[in-house]
């Protein structure tokens, strides 16, 4: 075993070297190259000023020698042994222990790792928060779908699913910022950024007024949830999809009376189609999922209502303001890679529900819920590991998209930033690093490989 | 096998399996539906001038009739449509030509056109859209308008009418910041989106089978330093790649076909080299290589066509791919400059100050539609071809 990590882990070098060979031949064959920004961000500087910041970096970048050159002098910098550069750019002796240096930022004058330690968090937080998000979700779904093949569930989630695949990152992030986030239409949602700056001074928790205002909260979530459980366990289908299609109307009209403008389409669409969520809900044959979905509904309005009734001094918190601000990038982040892996959840269940090792075990009398769960599960899960390599470098592009939209300062806002202005530094940085994890990526999917299939083993 | 036995020589299909393969791809409603929006986009593409413009397509004055849209048409637009007529054309007419002999009737009719429109068509360099609401053009005898009569890049200045309008009669689906017409802003776009698609993934899958080929046919050290290659394409974010190459080099319709097909060809390689590396051992290819035929010969026409019916599967997502990668460049502010696409639409929504629902859901409506068209005819396509499902055919 740790022969193969050395292994993949020495074979990552040729790799890394290979991208950032492809990026920075990019860079030095484009028209004008690299020098070509520094020179129009330093026009309206004194000529002796200009020279001796073009000087500063040729020294320092060796901007003025051939390509190659260049980037073995970059390599040299970044990588962790090499030799160190004399204060005038010459190379001094070679050294183990010299360190990495990324280079300074041409267009923010600042150490790009230092930068990059800014940022990088912020992207990561959001892919972290996601992943295990979609997994969870993406299996429950595919696999109500394939034990329901055929099935209203099915068909209706297999067509959704594949809409919500071709529905564009930025469409639903200009939708749902546009909707949800905007003063003009409901207001529910902040703007951008992931924090808003009074969060800062908050305490880590949300605080209240008075203990009345905690109580009321308490009482809102229980009631809320007590009713809508209560709702879903009622054995009349009819009645119960009246009662909760009739809930639904009421929301709808809520949000129509929440909206800033009086619109008469809200007014007609808004009930009716949360009429018709709410009827679709309650006729929902599995208990399971009835609780699920209307349990959560229903404590929504729990909070909700607890809030409009609940007295000023609420102090929201910094944890609550940071997960208020991430629902919408989070929800435009995730939306798409979950319906991707509901679908394979789906065929590969579906596979091998219907392989001989399934067959003999209903043969053999076990009942289907011991099937599925111990027999079929474990071996379906090998399709969703493979996808979860190529999961990461598909989230680090879509968080590049969200990151923009919701004005986040994350390593997505900063590689659209660096590759406008030509920041040469920067652009390598970020495409080793994302390349580097991207590989990690592959190499741990082979790794959890091993642990959910003992056939496969690397040794 | 006992199934084998059963079927009498009348029930074995005796149709070609293309034909089958297009038959059963065409059963779902939804490629139907995918297929007629596909269709519904060539023609606004190929059209777009005849669709949206401000001047009349057809009027007479003092009995004088005169086609003023004709004055206006470029080189693209007649190359586009001399594309168009030659396919409608080797379609209808009963020729049975190879694909190949198709490829060079359309590319060399369009090639031909192109330098011929070049030549002759002189369409003014500045087009001052006012003139056409003025008496020259207004006060005739009779005129026939496009369905839509504003060109996307007409401001309309003279009528003073704001910009930003929401849906109305006049403008269909409302009016951007500067106040031109979005419906037709989206007919024009429409060329740019398909032709984009198209001719970035025929780059892709030439790149990727070329690579693949090699790497599947030679093995050994050539299919080493081609997988890190492969790789090393496959671990860039490919729409960091895209980024990068945009951003360095122009910013041109073509240098976008170019960039978008060189940056997603790593898919296509991967493929071919597997199905290369399966098929270089088996007997027929032996037997090529035996023969002492050229490796030209080998690699495609031999051994290629064994894999060609799933490479198409993979063109018809890698078309969705493209398209949603223009959309995104252009999302970011790193697309075609003058020309409207629907990314560059879509970022305008953002970018205002107030959010404008009509510039966000029409052009964000066609690109999904668009994408999902796509998905939809690959996904059909695909359990077409499938050989488990043959079996429900009589093929084997």
């Amino acid at each position: 075993m740790l022969t193969y990590l050395v292994r993949r882990l020495l074979l990552m070098i040729p790799t890394l070297l290979g991208i950032t060979i492809v990026v920075f031949a990019v860079m030095a064959l484009s028209p004008g190259g690299v020098g070509a920004q520094l020179a129009t961000e330093t026009m309206d500087m004194k000529p002796q000023e200009r020279q001796a910041i073009m000087d500063y970096y040729n020294k320092r970048y060796g901007l003025d020698q051939p390509a190659p050159v260049q980037y073995l002098r970059w390599l040299n910098n970044v990588s962790p042994i090499g030799f160190t550069v004399n204060n005038d750019g010459s190379l001094g002796t070679f050294s183990f222990t010299k360190g990495m240096d990324l280079g300074d930022s041409f267009h923010y004058g600042r150490p790009v790792s230092d930068i990059l330690a800014e940022r990088i968090p912020i992207t990561l937080l959001l892919n972290v928060i996601t992943i295990p998000l979609i997994y969870v979700l993406a299996i429950a779904i595919g696999v109500k779908a394939a034990t329901d093949r055929g099935g209203r569930f099915d068909v209706g989630s297999s067509v959704i699913m594949l809409a919500l695949w071709a529905i564009p990152t930025m469409l639903a992030g200009v939708l749902l910022l546009g909707f949800f986030a905007n003063v003009q239409q409901w207001h529910w949602f902040p703007t951008a950024g992931i924090g808003s700056r009074a969060a800062q001074d908050m305490p880590f928790m949300p605080h209240w007024g008075s203990l009345w205002d905690v109580g009321l909260l308490f009482l809102g979530v229980i009631l809320g949830t007590g009713l809508a459980v209560w709702l879903s366990r009622w054995d009349e289908v009819k009645k119960r999809a009246l009662v909760s299609g009739g809930v639904g109307a009421l929301i709808g009209l809520w949000m129509a009376a929440a909206h800033a403008e009086h619109v008469w389409f809200n007014w007609i669409a808004l009930p009716v189609l949360g009429a018709a969520i709410g009827y679709g809900l309650g006729k929902m044959p599995s208990f399971a999922w009835r609780v699920a979905t209307l349990g959560i509904i229903g404590t929504g309005m729990g909070i909700v209502l607890a809030t409009q009734l609940m007295g000023p001094g609420f102090v929201r918190g910094f944890l609550f303001d940071r997960i208020w601000h991430l629902v919408l990038p989070i929800i435009c982040l995730s939306y798409g890679g979950f319906a991707a892996l509901a679908k394979l959840t789906r065929t590969s269940l579906l596979e091998n529900l219907s392989s001989d090792y399934a067959r003999t075990a209903r043969a053999k009398g076990l009942s289907d819920k011991d099937v599925l769960w111990k027999h079929v599960f474990r071996n379906s899960l090998l399709p969703l590991i493979t996808v979860t390599a190529g999961l990461l470098p598909s989230l680090l592009s879509g968080s590049l998209i969200v990151e923009n939209i919701f004005s986040i300062n994350g390593m997505g806002q900063l590689a659209v930033e660096a590759v406008k202005s030509r920041d040469r530094e920067m652009v390598l940085s970020i495409t080793w690093i994302s390349g580097f994890l991207t590989l990690v990526g592959y190499l741990i999917a082979d790794l959890l490989y091993t642990l959910v299939d003992p056939r496969v083993s690397y040794d | 096998m006992t199934n084998k036995a059963q079927l009498s020589k009348a029930q074995v299909s005796r149709e070609s399996f293309g034909r089958m393969i297009w038959k059963r791809t065409l059963g779902g409603v939804g490629v139907k539906l995918a297929l007629t929006w596909v269709g519904i986009l060539v023609i606004a593409a190929v059209f777009a001038p005849f669709l949206a413009n401000s001047m009349p397509l057809i009027m007479s004055k003092d009995g004088e009739v005169s086609m003023p849209v004709l004055r206006y048409l470029d080189t693209e637009d007649a190359a586009v449509l001399a594309a168009f007529v030659t396919l409608i054309g080797l379609w209808l007419l009963p020729m049975h030509l190879k694909l190949r002999s198709w490829l060079m009737w359309i590319v060399g009719v369009t090639a031909a056109v192109a330098v011929l429109a070049s030549l002759m068509l002189k369409p003014p360099q500045l087009i001052i859209y006012d003139d056409f609401r003025t008496a020259a053009y207004t006060e005739v005898d009779w005129r026939l308008m496009p369905p839509i009569p504003y060109a996307p890049t007409d401001y309309l200045r003279d009528q003073r009418a704001l910009p930003l309008q929401a849906p109305s009669i006049q403008h269909w689906l409302g009016t951007e910041e500067n106040g031109g017409d979005v419906l037709s802003r989206m007919i024009h776009a429409s060329r740019i989106a398909l032709s984009i698609g198209i001719v970035a993934t025929s780059i892709a899958m030439v790149i990727g089978v070329i690579i693949g080929g090699f790497m599947g046919y030679f093995s050994g050290l050539v299919d080493m330093i081609g997988m890190r290659l492969v790789e090393v394409f496959e671990s860039i974010p490919t729409l960091f790649l895209l980024l990068t190459f945009v951003a360095f080099f122009g910013r041109s319709l073509y240098m976008m076909m170019i960039i978008i097909g060189v940056t997603s060809w790593s898919g296509y390689a991967r493929y071919i080299r597997a199905e290369f590396l399966k098929l270089r051992k088996q007997d027929y290819v032996q037997a090529a290589v035996a023969s002492g035929l050229p490796l030209r010969s080998i690699l495609f026409r031999h051994m290629l066509p064994n894999g060609v019916a799933p490479l198409l599967v993979a063109m018809s997502f890698g078309v969705a791919a493209a398209i949603l990668a223009e959309a995104t460049l252009s999302f970011l502010g790193l697309g075609l400059v003058d020309a409207p696409s629907w990314g560059q639409m879509l970022n305008q929504a953002v970018k205002s100050a107030t959010f404008n629902w009509w510039m966000a859901v029409f052009p964000g409506g066609a690109i999904f539609m668009t994408v999902f068209a796509y998905t939809l005819i690959g996904e059909a396509f695909r359990d077409a071809i499938d050989p488990t499902l043959a079996r429900a055919t009589g093929v084997n």
